[in-house]
């Protein structure tokens, strides 16, 4: 009795004063935020695992073999080695700059916190042993639903089956061992936190933990790199066949990368004093040199046989890209300076434009549809006509503007004329596919993009003109710089990042414009394949063929390519970029 | 305003008149107008031509009139029954109004947690949810109907071909967590002050002082949550077999795939899917316009 009362009194101090406060507060904010975080875990960061490894399956409908990475190849050819390896070097860079950081850091306080190295490498373990539970944990529970058919759903059969798949053979061990993990990290974290009292400590161990997890994801990928490497080469010596570009790719890209590193070496031999350190790295940096050099003298032979689908796809989407961008952001620019001069009745202008923005994608494809119909009654048919020019199929064409173009004035055989006699025939209808450039159908679709989206950008461009300082243009207009000379010097320039972000999710844009060509596929017959940008073919793939193994390795392709972007993007404007 | 004060400094130098034309301005003005109204004229075309065929007989839409001859309204009686509007649009409705409840409740505690109050982890854990914001939608759809179908078989009620499927995914919202938290972090301390003097709690001061200051945030992401909901396709598709819980996307999408001759219904029925959005959006449209020149949402 007693005891339970001195109990419940020692609970109650923890949340009185000044520090149980901060407790109260945390527990509260934690509360506040669990259910919007559960919600964003299940559907928006799980899936990002999950798609990882629906991609290493065949998985039709229900799950299926495992194939490993034969899927990427299967979509990016060889790429995928490519890719491998420079995720690789992306990790091995990030645990070298984390050290670097921590180095600096521990520096600064007068630290030598390289002990706790030993805790962090024991969290690195519990992160790898957690990811190698979920991998063989996730097919159990993913069967669940499958023993459950036919079955009467209770809520006793889910607890049992849930805890079957728990205990399942091939997932216990792999549970255990995380269990022990942790149980060693939190024990060597606690130890190493009672014996150096610091706020930084846990830092330290944590940013350990990062660069040990850094150094075996980079190494190991590495490793699977290259072997995958050698045996494409061997392979190729066997068969005499050419192992394609990827694998070449990886080569030289390491040369180059090796002869970088060879530079460094080179240029900090120069400044050692002692004589055996200077001959040393001067050594070192030659070895790496001729390293380099064999690497890159395989010259590649210039074949990609990789899946006709993605290359198709990642050719309309670049055809897109090129097509949108600079024509919506040109509009936009213009028109937004000119709005900006505050006239009388800017405010209906910019509402007027930003109406398409709004309008649901279906109604104004469809719209669009009826509008460039190929009846020679149909308006925009009419329109033409009337101005001299022949109807055109529109929607329906699938052959490229370029050609069209070269028909009209009358060049005859356009885009096999321009190609050189010397270029091998593969080549040559490579790049013929490039020449007769976007179809008539996918111009189509680039002017409802661009009619769609120069309303948010002039939005966007009033916002970023509003932020130049007057002070600055009136200044200029003061000197005598007429108004080309204000924009062109002053507004332009300073305008740069907004006209960057908006590239930048115009390129998006063109990645995820799935709707608009949905519903214009019907109409267009033949020519649907000419405007199958790639977020359409990873929807075809995965809901008409239902292959969605295949389909989540495209769109993981496709991730890889946003974050590239968004990464470089981050590094040149050294700030976040939002869009949703 | 630059080029007003420009001109004004030489004002003395010239008659009025003569400055106005001479220095360009009229000049300038009418050319400034005419853009902006080819511009305005652009923009709106396919609406005053859908509007337009709407109101057509199916020959007049076909010849490629411009004007109808006489205003059949009758034909947006055929397209509400011949497609079922109303079903459709009640859908959507109803979709959107659960969404929002769900989503405006977590994504409210989670904005007030991460603007007001002080807990370990805090900025990593926002900062780890903004940087989500970039997964594109067709890495997550996958996996999601996987899970969506998994849930509804083990789970007390089915989730495909019925609301769960279509509303909880989109629950959880980064971009409403990111709008509020930034409004909620402006709100001027001492009202907390006061309130805390008051003896107000978390809870309180959220529902009391913080909500209803926020109105143009709450109202912007009522406004995306609808715009959402009459674009979504690809994911209803997915998740929808039979007509029960169809949107309005989808319906005018299986109406013109069926009735694709019929231009002056599906135009039509192209008016019933836009009016409800652009009656919505002219309403909200000044804290829309300013939402997004501030956050730069939606690609």
């Amino acid at each position: 009795m007693h005891t339970a009362r001195t109990d419940v009194n020692r609970i109650g101090t923890w949340f009185a004063g000044r520090r149980g406060r901060h407790l109260r507060e945390a527990i509260t904010a934690y509360l506040f935020l669990v259910p919007a975080l559960l919600l964003i875990f299940i559907f928006g960061i799980f899936p990002v695992g999950f798609a990882l490894y629906v991609s290493l399956h065949k998985w039709l409908i229900i799950r299926d073999d495992f194939v490993g990475i034969k899927n990427y190849i299967d979509a990016i050819d060889n790429l995928a080695y490519f890719g491998g390896f420079l995720i690789g070097l992306g990790a091995l860079v990030g645990a070298y700059l984390l050290l670097r950081r921590l180095m600096a850091e521990a520096l600064g306080h007068g630290h030598r916190p390289w002990l706790l190295a030993a805790p962090g490498a024991l969290y690195a373990a519990v992160g790898f042993f957690f990811m190698r539970w979920l991998f063989f944990q996730l097919p159990e529970f993913l069967d669940i639903a499958t023993k459950m058919r036919g079955l009467e759903r209770t809520r006793e059969l889910f607890i049992q089956l849930l805890s079957d798949a728990f205990h399942a053979e091939t997932v216990y061990p792999h549970w255990q061992q995380f269990i022990l993990a942790l149980v060693l990290a939190l024990l060597a974290s606690a130890a190493a936190l009672a014996l150096w009292r610091n706020p930084l400590n846990f830092t330290y161990q944590f940013n350990f933990a990062g660069i040990w997890l850094g150094l075996a994801a980079g190494l190991g990928l590495l490793k699977f790199t290259f072997d995958a490497v050698n045996q494409a080469y061997e392979l190729a010596l066997e068969s005499g066949a050419d192992p394609g570009i990827w694998p070449q790719l990886t080569m030289i890209t390491s040369g180059i990368l090796i002869l970088v590193l060879a530079w460094y070496v080179w240029r900090s031999a120069e400044n050692q004093d002692r004589p055996l350190a200077f001959v040393l790295r001067i050594l070192a940096s030659l070895l790496l040199m001729m390293a380099a050099v064999m690497l890159i003298i395989e010259i590649p032979a210039i074949v990609a046989a990789g899946d006709r689908d993605l290359w198709g796809g990642l050719r309309v989407t670049i055809f897109f890209s090129l097509g949108i961008v600079p024509v919506q952001l040109s509009i936009a620019l213009f028109l937004s300076v000119l709005l900006f001069q505050r006239l009388k009745g800017s405010d209906v202008f910019r509402v007027i434009y930003f109406l398409p923005y709004v309008t649901p994608a279906v109604a104004s494809a469809t719209v669009f549809r009826v509008m460039f119909s190929d009846r020679p009654s149909a308006p925009i048919n009419r329109l033409i006509t009337s101005l001299g020019f022949e109807p055109q199929l529109w929607l329906r064409q699938s052959k490229g503007i370029f050609s069209i173009l070269a028909t009209m004035f009358r060049i005859e055989d356009y885009p096999q004329n321009i190609i050189p006699d010397w270029v091998s025939p593969e080549l040559s209808s490579q790049l013929a596919e490039w020449l007769v450039g976007p179809s008539q159908a996918l111009l189509v679709v680039i002017m409802l993009s661009v009619w769609t989206f120069v309303g948010y950008n002039v939005v966007i461009y009033l916002a970023g003109l509003g932020n130049i300082p007057s002070e600055m243009t009136e200044a200029a207009e003061i000197d005598g710089a007429n108004r080309w000379a204000v924009f062109r010097y002053i507004t332009f320039p300073l305008l740069s990042p907004t006209t960057y972000f908006l590239s930048l999710i115009a390129v998006m844009g063109t990645f995820k414009a799935f709707n608009t060509i949905w519903v214009l596929r019907e109409a267009q017959g033949p020519a649907f394949a000419t405007t199958r940008v790639i977020s359409v073919a990873i929807f075809e793939e995965f809901f008409v063929k239902t292959r969605y193994g295949y389909a989540s390795a495209m769109a993981f392709v496709l991730f890889a390519i946003i974050l590239t972007l968004t990464v470089i993007n981050n590094r040149v404007q050294g700030s976040r970029v939002f869009y949703g | 305003m630059a080029e007003m004060e420009a001109g004004g400094l030489q004002a003395g130098a010239r008659p009025r008149l003569a400055r106005f034309v001479f220095s360009g301005s009229l000049a300038w003005k009418l050319f400034s107008y005419s853009v902006l109204v080819i511009g305005a004229a652009v923009s709106l075309v396919p609406f005053v031509w859908m509007v337009s065929t709407s109101l057509m007989s199916l020959g007049e839409a076909m010849g490629g009139r411009w004007v109808p001859g006489e205003l059949r309204f009758s034909n947006y009686l055929k397209a509400w029954e011949g497609a079922q509007f109303s079903h459709f649009l009640w859908n959507s409705v109803k979709i959107t109004v659960i969404t929002l409840a769900g989503e405006l409740v977590a994504s409210v505690l989670a904005a007030y947690a991460f603007a007001r109050m002080m807990f370990p982890g805090r900025n990593l854990i926002f900062g780890f949810l903004l940087s989500t914001m970039m997964i594109p939608g067709m890495v997550t759809m996958i996996p999601n109907l996987l899970t969506v179908t998994w849930l509804g078989r083990v789970g007390p009620i089915p989730w495909i071909d019925n609301w769960p499927a279509l509303t909880i995914p989109f629950m959880g919202s980064v971009f409403s967590i990111f709008l509020l938290r930034q409004f909620f972090a402006q709100i001027p301390e001492e009202l907390f002050d006061a309130a805390k003097i008051d003896g107000a709690g978390h809870l309180r001061m959220l529902l009391q002082l913080v909500l209803p200051l926020s109105t143009a945030p709450l109202l912007v992401i009522v406004v995306l949550s609808f715009i959402g909901a009459w674009n979504a396709l690809a994911w209803p598709l997915l998740v929808t077999n039979t007509p029960e819980w169809l949107p309005i996307a989808v319906g005018l999408y299986n109406f013109v795939d069926d009735g694709g001759s019929e231009v002056q219904l599906i135009m039509a029925g192209s008016v019933i899917t836009i009016l409800p959005i652009l009656i919505m959006y002219f309403f909200t449209q000044r804290q829309f316009t300013e939402s997004i020149a501030r956050s730069g949402l939606k690609g």
